[in-house]
């Protein structure tokens, strides 16, 4: 639960700035172990401890960019973030075991921006116009 | 470094127009039009993981859109300031008029329930279409309801936004066959937002409206404006 005693806690935990910046982007001070970091630089945290942190609260991430959003979380990490696997990608042998070397990296939503998908048809347009052609007249 | 390319490429350019032998104007016809050597712009990758050049900004390069949201004056600042202002209280509370149509509607109804909580993202569903800003259009539109729709986007005030939800809304679906369904929504009301499904979760249509609110925080009325 959000107390004093809780939020001074996690502010000796984490510091002055840290308890800052989450302030402006989670809106809560929560202090936890660091579990990891993903290629966007997205970090990740978990405390375990019930009298801390909410049991349901107790994984989050903290992301490095302003303007963040929910697909900005690998598939890895969003697998760790809800549940779907107990241990931290680094750590769980299933999910290395599963990521082959040619995988493509993970991209995150390009929707709004000019690289987003645009869906396009080479096929020729079964619809035409009428183009009425005149008949020589004999 | 830069500064040592470039002068090494106006030299280059120089002792060229040098070497050259004077030419005609019977050459001159066929001369390319460029009297310099056109800039060798780096282009940059079009797809990165990285975490200082996140590709959401790689995306932004050279649009218009970044060339408002970079003010060139003391005037553009406050304005842009302004507009982010306004985008702020506009993204904060976003009012949906509820058209439920059909079973997209159901799950319209989950994202307001406990687990998904729309209201703490500001968002409330609103009765009235002259409260509200944001029309949901939430499953199969009919030709028969099209009217009743468009009446109802009419008497929404402005700004005002369109969340197309499901197949059926998004492009006629199932029934995009039928003669009595309209083949999209979007041949009634401008569409901001379009979510695929049939029908989509309720954590998908929230995700619209986090993409939704991602497209408020686009807006530079303001600075446009201005610079109009």
């Amino acid at each position: 639960m959000v107390s004093l005693a809780r939020t001074i806690r996690s502010i000796r935990r984490v510091g002055l700035k840290e308890w800052w910046h989450q302030m402006q982007y989670i809106g809560d001070a929560k202090s936890g172990t660091f579990k990891g970091k993903d290629q966007f630089g997205n970090r990740y945290f978990e405390n375990m401890n019930p009298e801390e942190e909410i049991p349901g609260r107790h994984r989050w991430v903290d992301f490095a960019q302003h303007d963040y959003n929910a697909t900005q979380v690998p598939p890895e990490w969003h697998a760790w973030l809800s549940h779907i696997r107990k241990d931290a990608p680094q750590e769980d042998a299933v999910v290395q075991r599963f990521t082959p070397p040619w995988k493509a990296p993970y991209i995150e939503n390009l929707t709004g921006t000019r690289g987003a998908y645009k869906p396009y048809n080479t096929t020729a347009p079964k619809i035409n116009a009428w183009e009425p052609k005149v008949a020589p007249r004999v | 470094m830069s500064l040592a390319i470039l002068r090494s490429t106006f030299s280059a350019a120089g002792r060229r127009a040098v070497l050259q032998p004077q030419v005609g104007a019977k050459a001159l016809a066929c001369r390319t039009i460029h009297t310099t050597q056109p800039a060798k712009e780096e282009i940059p990758t079009t797809s990165t993981t990285s975490a200082t050049t996140p590709i959401t900004q790689i995306a932004k390069l050279g649009s218009n859109q970044l060339s408002l949201e970079t003010p060139q004056n003391k005037a553009e600042y406050v304005l842009s300031t302004m507009d982010k202002i306004a985008n702020w209280a506009r993204q904060g509370s976003m009012w949906p008029m509820t058209f439920g149509l059909a079973c997209c509607a159901v799950e319209m109804m989950h994202m307001a329930a406990a687990r998904y909580d729309q209201d703490r993202l500001g968002v409330v569903f609103r009765a009235s279409p002259r409260q509200s800003d944001i029309m949901i259009v939430a499953g199969t539109l009919t030709n028969k309801m099209a009217p009743a729709l468009r009446t109802v986007y009419d008497q929404m005030p402005e700004p005002r936004w369109v969340i197309s939800m499901g197949s059926c809304a998004n492009g006629g679906g199932y029934y995009h066959y039928s003669y009595s369904v309209v083949r999209g929504c979007d041949r009634v009301v401008p569409v901001d937002i379009y979510v695929p499904g049939c029908p989509p979760t309720a954590e998908a249509l929230l995700y619209g409206m986090l993409q939704l609110q991602r497209k408020m925080r686009r807006n530079r009325k303001a600075t446009l404006w201005y610079r109009k």
